[in-house]
């Protein structure tokens, strides 16, 4: 039972990563930095709960905050440029921001312990759940919240007005900048929304595994990260979620009987879908399909 | 700093020039088939190390002289480039950037897991060319497997430049590279031009996997990620599109690279690439041959 309730908080982190490439993506960018976000939130959360005993929820604030804080201000030196420069910047960005931490060690003596993150050795005694008397079902429905927060709080964006104008500078920047969008400004926006959830997914993240280190926020976990909303389709939050569910649950999860076997197909099916459905596995056609399936004005899963 | 700590950074920073020749050739990679298709291939550099891996696994079959190992490479690399194009661009709309991008991310995934498959996560040794010989130059030793790499490196990049700009194949891929819809209605197909583009580039990119194991004697999954990193910042720091660019900043990045590392040590070296690589894009976004003023 453990393991599904493990599985259910990977999926829901990896569900919030997603959701902030989500952001980015929406205005046609690719941002491979998201994993350096997740990072920052990560250790800034940790280190407030372990080194300053803050209680959850402040530190996972204020981790937000410093993500969304150093997302705006990478936003605008990146943002300047775009297409494949755009990608090599934030991989660049990402994979300093590891290396960053890789070399960063701020220890305080506590008892005969030694607290907070060491090097390449990493940040072990994230112990805030258990010390608090959490139990795995508390921590699942704690993430979950978060997620349907995050989740509610996009949804209502895209269709309010600056959905609108996210995807009018994704599909056309020269139109939005014709009808007098500021696409620099729309674009450092929706980098710092998306650096402020990838924050809160890393506050998380380093308390339910207890222990992170530089290696965890590699290139693999950008790739994963816009990985979910192209492969769940940009038409709406809940393809990133189908995403997440699917390549956590299923390709990795599901298929571990497979052994070794298993990550060569990983690769293959991502291919394979990519092929077959170029816009997502939750596409504008097929929302529309569900939207008729289920009673119109009632439907759940589509917009 | 003394006399002594000079000359081995002077040393360190020549073998690492040496070395960029193959960061170089994977710059040329990236930058031709961005500007034949204005798409991103992740997947090249892991198709280099596996054509350098499929060097290896023809080689164990035939009994042949080191030196066919890297005409081995480069016609495995030349296979796979077909590959990723049929697999990986082929069948998905070209309108639709996002859907490439993740196609080549699956196939960079799935190469090294075909890697990693069939040789257990084991790295193998692969064969050097005169690794024996050093080149004495005053204080200095030229290391003859990095000299040969270099070479090699220079002569590919001699051929590619005349491909492109002596050849009619060149000349009709650079009107696509400029023009993709003028160049079709003068009657240049596409489509050849671009599976030749990625057929040419991962010859190049077979031998640059193959110079890779040459220089560093071995061959490891491990390197088709900082591979791929590192031939995206080469590309950018030499301009998108310019191969003189990619040329120059390869070496520059293999040089620089191994200069922090002999002062500040190797856990911190590729921070500094990717400062440097941050100061190009705030301050000269087009790279190091452009107009400062040109931006993509």
């Amino acid at each position: 039972m453990d393991f599904y309730l493990g599985l259910i908080q990977i999926i829901g982190v990896h569900t919030l990563l997603g959701l902030s490439a989500y952001c980015v993506l929406l205005t046609g960018q690719v941002s491979l930095a998201q994993a350096g976000f997740f990072a920052v939130g990560a250790y800034v959360a940790g280190m407030l709960t372990v080194l300053a005993q803050w209680p959850l929820i402040p530190a996972l604030a204020v981790a937000a905050l410093v993500s969304g804080a150093v997302a705006c201000a990478v936003g605008f030196p990146a943002l300047r440029v775009k297409g494949l420069m755009l990608v090599v910047a934030t991989v660049a960005f990402g994979e300093a921001v590891r290396l960053f931490f890789f070399n960063f060690t701020y220890q305080i003596q506590a008892g005969t312990l030694h607290l907070g993150p060491h090097g390449a050795e990493g940040f072990r005694q994230i112990r805030y759940f258990p010390e608090n008397g959490w139990s795995t079902l508390d921590v699942v429905l704690f993430i979950w919240t978060v997620v349907a927060l995050v989740m509610a709080g996009l949804w209502w964006l895209d269709h309010s007005r600056v959905g609108a104008v996210l995807r009018a500078v994704g599909e056309d920047e020269l139109a939005a900048q014709s009808v007098g969008i500021n696409i620099t400004a729309v674009k450092v926006s929706a980098m710092t929304v998306g650096g402020f959830i990838a924050g809160i997914g890393g506050g998380i993240f380093a308390h339910y595994t207890t222990h992170i280190e530089h290696a965890q926020f590699g290139v693999v976990l950008a790739t994963f990260a816009i990985a979910y909303p192209i492969l769940g389709g940009l038409s709406n939050v809940f393809g990133t979620l189908l995403a997440a569910v699917f390549i956590q649950g299923f390709m990795i999860e599901g298929l571990r009987f497979m052994g070794d076997w298993r990550n060569l197909l990983f690769g293959g099916l991502i291919v394979l879908a990519m092929n077959v459905r170029p816009r997502g596995l939750l596409d504008a056609g097929t929302t529309r399909a569900l939207r008729r399936l289920f009673a119109p004005g009632k439907e759940r899963s589509g917009a | 700093m003394d006399l002594l700590d000079l000359i081995d950074a002077v040393q360190s920073v020549a073998d690492g020039v040496l070395f960029g020749a193959t960061y170089a050739l994977l710059g040329i990679g990236f930058t031709l088939i961005f500007g034949v298709m204005h798409k991103i291939n992740l997947s090249y550099a892991a198709a280099s190390v596996g054509a350098a891996y499929a060097s290896l696994l023809v080689m164990s079959v035939v009994q042949a002289p080191a030196v066919l190992v890297f005409v081995a490479a480069a016609v495995a690399g030349g296979v796979i480039g077909g590959l990723v194009y049929l697999v990986g661009f082929k069948f998905i709309p070209l309108a639709n950037p996002l859907a490439t991008l993740m196609s080549t991310v699956g196939l960079l995934l799935l190469i090294d897991e075909i890697i990693v498959h069939t040789t257990a996560g084991v790295p193998l040794n692969y064969p050097a060319l005169f690794s024996d010989v050093i080149i004495e130059v005053g204080p200095f030793g030229l290391r003859g497997d990095l000299m040969f790499v270099f070479a090699l490196g220079c002569a590919c990049m001699t051929l590619l430049l005349l491909l492109l700009y002596r050849t009619r194949l060149g000349l009709a891929t650079r009107a696509v590279s400029q023009q993709p819809t003028a160049s079709l209605l003068c009657g240049i197909s596409t489509t050849r031009v671009n599976v030749l583009t990625f057929v040419i580039t991962g010859v190049v990119g077979g031998i640059a996997g193959a110079m890779t194991g040459a220089a560093i004697g071995m061959l490891s999954p491990l390197l088709s990620l900082p591979l791929t990193v590192k031939g995206l910042i080469v590309t950018v720091i030499g301009g998108l599109g310019s191969i003189p660019g990619a040329i120059i900043a390869g070496l520059i990045v293999g040089g620089l690279e191994n200069a922090f590392q002999f002062f500040r040590g190797v856990s911190e070296r590729d921070l500094y690439i990717m400062l440097l690589l941050f100061a190009f894009l705030v301050f000269r976004p087009g790279g190091i041959f452009a107009k400062s003023s040109g931006r993509d």
